[in-house]
């Protein structure tokens, strides 16, 4: 009898050792092993980063050494890396969009096998979109996502309650609203607001900010209609009435910001605006985040955020002139308004080095699902400094977790519900997945809408720029192949 | 410099029981063992690069199976830069010449006429010389006529007028400023010792910390000069946004930083002028100026001829600033040859990325060596 | 009375409207190279939320001082800002120490001894060089085996050669030589640097960084010690020549305690520009290499320049530098004085 009972525990032990051992890291299981993780410098997805590498070091006895770059150099920093075959970084975490160019070099670590086995990890958790986009490529998951990025507008609930003003469905609102504000005092440090702040700074991240305001133009049919090209032709979608009615709105808007607008980058506007001198802004999640830290901010329960705005007229690609939306030209319209919700650079996520040693690529895995894993993402989600937003389902449903940052409910739905929103439309823009995107949108888009800014170029000579840098750069890398690997980026076949 | 080598060492020879066999051969091959490895680290770091990137230039990197690919692609990447796609970014944007810029461009072509004609009709001739003078005179007929034909209305430099406007301006105002400050320094002022060592200071900042020192300084919201602006009445003008001023934020930064370099080595230079001859001028009842003119400038030209020339070579590369400051906005306003190069590298764009630098070391490479021939050795040969 | 303000009494008294007006200036400029750093200093001991409430002046009176960058910058980072520091520190110094050895030797000798390289020598060895490049790069031949080869062919072909050369080099244009190099732009050299320094195994280690800071730096030191060497009268070499000194005791036992001022301020513009020094780090270095200016440029995050962070590192780079030359201050006149004049 005893026997038997001595036996059936241990019996019940083991099963329950293998079950804790399927959902826990073994403790010491990487000891000796180092991992060499290189993201972008911080304190955005860094400090995370840097954050829980002791918490990992603790529980599994891998070493994490986090190293920074500043991020204009990370992209070529990576390949220089990988495709000299130094191959000293082990894992990275990075733009979903350079996904392509490294899978081409076969640079990056098939992760398919791994996340299928990993119930840990609670892919199912993460929104579709994320977990479509952001990891996988070609049908096969690269990267394991840590973040979701999402451009939208914020507002100042306490200056269009002023103004008698309701949240921008169009970027004509967008623009009224921010010429009604602009230059005039709303009470706080007395100083007067600007109208609407954007971020134009040249070489920064300002350009993705021209796609934000040109998706409700120039698509309508949801994402596999594309708005970068066409995918029946790769015809660039950017010389017609849509991208030069975007542009003219890119540029008013400069006329109700602040003086030096041309030279803000990102961080310049954001704490423009959390500390109060910005009606408007267009940026992507932190916000949302950022402004509940009373370290940093003056608008604690003061902002809204809403869907980005759209168009009443979309584009008609055979004509390249604007037509009003009805059921036909924009069957995702609400309220008569076209959105086109813009993933703006995808979200940062890790991939790992397809070359590194087997333990050493265990690891880096192993850390990477840690940091993706709901128990220590829905907290870094919270937190304005670590540059996370929101990509998890449970981040959405959970409201706990926002409370607990220090969130009101209001400021928490209106948060929460501009992303799920965006998220959820049909009408969503992807960011530019084909080789050299970098090249299109860094260095071909970004320079000529700096010099449209500058006012070097008319809306007509800025348009011909772009389309004509864009063509150069596929007839280097072959139109058909671009072609094929955007209807493969955007779901069209 | 004479050769006192040979007479002396067969000497030393004669008397070489003091010394070993061996310690004779190492003192033959003195000349040898000083010399060599200067020199052969410096060819062997010079040559490999050059020619490397010669190679690159001429090259489309891309993106392979396992790494990477190079494709020739002959002079393609350098067409562009002068005829194609990247005009816009190297040279700049032309606009219909006005009559200003044929004035300007009509006088620079005669003077540089005449200023040949001289030098061929004069005693002193060579062919290396000739040639010389020609590519000297002929780069600058294109940089004057490039000048006249961007500026102004509807046209816009490229990155090589830029970097040339940074590299005129910023070191003549370096110049001018280091030996103002060094000449009053060298008065007898109470704590012309404190001035020294603290005018020293800017050097030691790394460029990259003056830079964004500079972008806090001139931020016109929370920059510290902000109220003064606002005081003025020029609260609202976005130095970022105007090509011609944030191009001269940019030489304000360099200044600031090189003249503590210019400033010492003028300092060092006014020094060593005799003092007997200031007096003796001084005495004779010359004014101030023509003791300047006369006696000071004749004793310091070859020092200040050799301190331009390293700045001017420094000059060329700067990257830095326009980097940090405005990231070579507004559009591609301040963007310098280099920073065009970085950037072009940042998207892995190899072969363009090595054409632009290529060019930088042409440019820089005729203008210094003109520089050195015309105004160094004859600041040196006068001295002498 | 105006004039009587302007004119001098003595021939070595300044007037007193000069005197203003001197020392205006002198003030004027000091404001000018102090106020940015004093900005920084404070800036260093805000927070964030100080910064972008617009310009606070005074500590204590404008905004409240706070350790936060500090701490961030010590604590946080911890080791993340030591291991630059120190790589930094010993970069620096090992890469001037060879820089000034190496370049003052050379300065000394072309100072002294006229050298006659016959150009066509230089073309045979520049074109042995290339060869090396070209059968290790496109052939594959393994580097050892070229450089043994191209060596072997090169002293070979040295002696036929120089035997029927007719035009020479001269000092003077070996020197342009060097100083020239400085032309290259780093913008060309760094990628084929990178790949030499990959070939050999030593990318992201403090060597790659020394070699190259000291090889770069080369140039300056043989270009200014030169002026130095050359000023030194040349009786009392003679005298030890005559007495049977070799020239190598000549140099490191006579001269140089001589010039030592020059080589001091030599030493520390080279010590500056390796201490300060962006590109090459940045491209040659990874995690172990990283060196203190990637730090500071690493501030600037994508979500803005961390503006206290960044102020905090600045000030402790310049700390050892303005130490250094606080110690040394009496050289930098000094030396400055004796060499460079005579050009």
């Amino acid at each position: 009898m005893k026997c038997i009972k001595r036996a059936s525990v241990a019996v019940a032990f083991a099963v329950a050792g293998f079950m804790a051992a399927g959902h826990a890291l073994a403790a010491g299981e990487f000891q000796g092993v180092t991992v060499n993780v290189m993201t972008f410098v911080g304190p955005q997805i860094a400090e995370p980063l840097q954050r829980r590498a002791p918490e990992f070091e603790k529980l599994t006895g891998a070493k994490i050494n986090i190293l920074t770059v500043p991020f204009s150099d990370l992209y070529q920093k990576l390949l220089t890396d990988w495709a000299s075959g130094t191959n000293s970084v082990n894992a990275a975490v990075f733009a979903p969009q350079w996904m392509v160019d490294y899978t081409k070099g076969g640079f990056l670590e098939d992760l398919s096998a791994r996340v299928a086995r990993d119930p840990a990890l609670q892919e199912d958790d993460v929104m579709p979109f994320f977990r479509d986009f952001s990891q996988r490529f070609n049908g096969k998951t690269y990267l394991i996502a840590l973040d979701g990025d999402f451009q939208m507008v914020y507002y100042r609930t306490d200056i269009l309650k002023q103004l008698g003003k309701q949240p921008p469905k169009t970027w004509d609102e967008y623009l009224d609203i921010a010429k009604a504000a602009n230059g005039k005092v709303f009470g706080g440090d007395g100083k007067p607001v600007a109208g609407s702040c954007i971020s134009k700074k040249r070489n920064a991240q300002a350009y993705w900010a021209i796609i934000s305001i040109a998706g409700g133009y120039i698509q309508s049919k949801g994402t596999a209609q594309g708005a970068f090209f066409d995918p029946r032709d790769f015809k660039p979608l950017v010389n017609n009435d849509a991208f030069k009615a975007a542009l003219n709105v890119y540029k008013q808007s400069t006329q109700y910001g602040p003086p030096n607008e041309i030279n803000l980058d990102v961080g310049d506007t954001r704490s423009a605006f959390i500390s109060g001198h910005c009606a408007l802004t267009l940026d992507w999640g932190d916000i949302g985040v950022l402004a509940i830290d009373p370290k940093q901010s003056k608008v604690i329960d003061k902002v809204g955020a809403v869907m980005l705005p759209g168009s009443t007229k979309v584009l008609n690609r055979d004509t390249g002139k604007l037509v009003a939306c009805d059921k036909n030209t924009c069957p995702y319209a609400v309220d008569g308004v076209n959105h086109a919700p813009f993933a703006a650079f995808g979200g940062w996520s890790g991939g790992i080095n397809a070359k590194a040693s087997p333990k050493v690529k265990d690891a880096a895995y192993a850390f990477l699902s840690y940091m993706s894993q709901p128990a220590q993402a829905n907290v870094d989600v919270t937190i304005g400094a670590t540059g996370f937003n929101p990509y998890r389902r449970s981040q959405f449903t959970d409201m706990s977790i926002w409370k607990k940052s220090g969130m009101s409910d209001a400021a928490a739905a209106s948060y929460l519900g501009a992303i799920k929103a965006s998220l959820q439309s049909p009408n969503m823009v992807i960011d530019l997945r084909i080789p050299q995107n970098q090249r299109y949108e860094q260095v071909v888009l970004d320079t000529a809408v700096a010099r449209f800014l500058a006012g070097e170029l008319d809306a007509d000579a800025t348009m011909k720029a772009i389309q004509t840098g864009w063509d150069e750069i596929t007839d280097d890398a072959g139109k058909d192949a671009q072609l094929k690997a955007y209807k493969a980026s955007i779901g069209a076949h | 410099m004479q050769s006192s080598s040979r007479v002396s060492s067969s000497a030393a020879s004669r008397r070489g029981s003091r010394r070993s066999v061996a310690a004779n051969w190492l003192d033959r091959q003195a000349p040898y063992v000083f010399v060599l490895p200067a020199v052969l680290l410096i060819l062997g770091f010079s040559i490999f690069p050059l020619v490397t990137s010669a190679y690159l230039s001429l090259m489309r990197f891309a993106l392979g199976e396992g790494g990477y690919e190079l494709k020739f692609v002959g002079m393609r990447n350098y067409v562009r830069l002068f005829s194609g796609s990247q005009q816009f970014h190297f040279v700049g944007v032309f606009r219909p010449p006005g009559v200003i810029s044929i004035a300007v461009m009509a006088a620079a072509a005669l003077a540089i006429g005449w200023w040949l004609v001289r030098y061929l009709r004069g005693g002193q001739r060579s062919v290396i010389g000739g040639i010389g003078r020609l590519i000297a005179a002929a780069s600058l007929l294109a940089v004057v006529w490039l000048a006249a034909n961007t500026t102004g209305d509807g046209g816009a430099l490229g990155s090589l007028m830029v970097t040339l406007f940074y590299v005129v301006f910023g070191v003549a105002l370096q110049f001018l400023l280091g030996l103002g400050l060094a000449y009053l320094c060298t008065l007898p002022l109470k704590g012309g010792r404190f001035f020294r060592i603290l005018f020293f200071l800017p050097l030691m900042v790394t460029p990259v910390g003056i830079a964004y020192m500079f972008r806090m300084m001139a931020d016109t919201a929370v920059g510290p000069l902000a109220p003064l602006w606002a005081w003025l009445g020029l609260g609202q003008i976005a130095w970022a946004a105007d090509p011609w001023l944030a191009r001269i934020v940019v030489v304000i930064g360099d200044t600031w930083q090189w003249v503590p370099f210019m400033f010492l080595v003028l300092l060092a230079a006014l020094e060593g002028t005799s003092r007997d001859q200031i007096e003796a001028a001084q005495l004779d009842g010359a004014s101030s100026w023509r003791i300047f003119r006369d006696v000071i400038w004749p004793s310091i030209a070859p020092v200040a001829a050799s301190a331009v020339l390293i700045r001017l070579i420094e000059a060329f590369k700067v990257v830095d600033l326009p980097n940090v400051l405005t990231n070579g906005g507004p559009g591609i306003a301040t963007e310098s040859m280099t920073l065009h190069a970085f950037i072009e590298w940042r998207t892995l764009n190899l072969g363009s990325a090595s054409a632009v630098a290529y060019m930088l070391f042409f440019v820089s490479t005729i203008a210094c060596v003109s520089f050195f021939q015309l105004v160094v050795r004859r600041a040196r040969g006068r001295q002498s | 009375m105006i004039k009587r303000l302007f004119v001098p009494t003595r021939l070595d008294e300044i007037p007193i409207g000069t005197r203003v007006i001197a020392y205006g200036l002198l003030g004027l400029w000091t404001l000018v190279v102090l106020f940015p750093l004093y900005w920084m200093a404070i800036t260093s001991f805000k927070l964030p939320i100080d910064v972008a409430n617009g310009p606070a002046y005074v500590p204590f009176v404008d905004f409240k001082p706070s350790l936060d960058a500090w701490h961030y910058i010590f604590v946080d980072l911890g080791p993340d800002t030591y291991r630059p520091y120190m790589n930094s520190l010993v970069i620096a110094t090992l890469s001037t120490v060879a820089a000034v050895f190496l370049g003052s030797m050379a300065a000394y000798a072309l100072a002294r001894i006229e050298y006659k390289p016959p150009v066509a020598a230089v073309g045979l060895a520049v074109l042995m060089l290339a060869l090396v490049v070209a059968a290790v790069g496109w052939g594959g031949v393994d580097l050892r085996i070229a450089v043994a080869v191209c060596g072997a062919l090169f002293f070979l072909l040295l002696r036929p050669i120089v035997r029927r050369a007719r035009r020479h080099l001269a000092n003077d244009d070996i020197i342009f030589w060097m100083i020239s190099q400085r032309i290259l732009p780093p913008v060309v050299t760094v990628i084929p640097i990178y790949l030499t320094f990959k070939s050999a195994g030593l990318l992201d280690t403090r060597t790659a960084l020394i070699i190259t800071y000291a090889t770069a730096n080369l140039p300056i030191v043989v270009w200014l010690m030169f002026d130095f060497f050359a000023s030194v009268p040349k009786e009392i070499e003679e005298s030890a020549q005559i007495d049977g000194a070799t020239r190598f005791a000549i140099l490191f036992g006579i001269v140089v305690p001589l010039v030592a001022p020059g080589i001091v301020a030599t030493g520390l513009l080279v010590l500056i520009l390796s201490w300060n020094e962006y590109l090459f780090a940045l491209f040659l270095s990874t995690a172990n290499a990283q060196t203190l200016p990637l730090l500071v440029a690493a501030q600037n995050a994508t979500r803005g320049p961390q503006w206290w962070n960044m102020s905090v590192l600045i000030l402790i780079m310049i700390l050892p530098v303005m130490l250094l030359t606080l110690t040394l201050q009496r050289f930098i006149v000094k030396g400055i004085l004796v060499g460079a004049v005579k050009g």
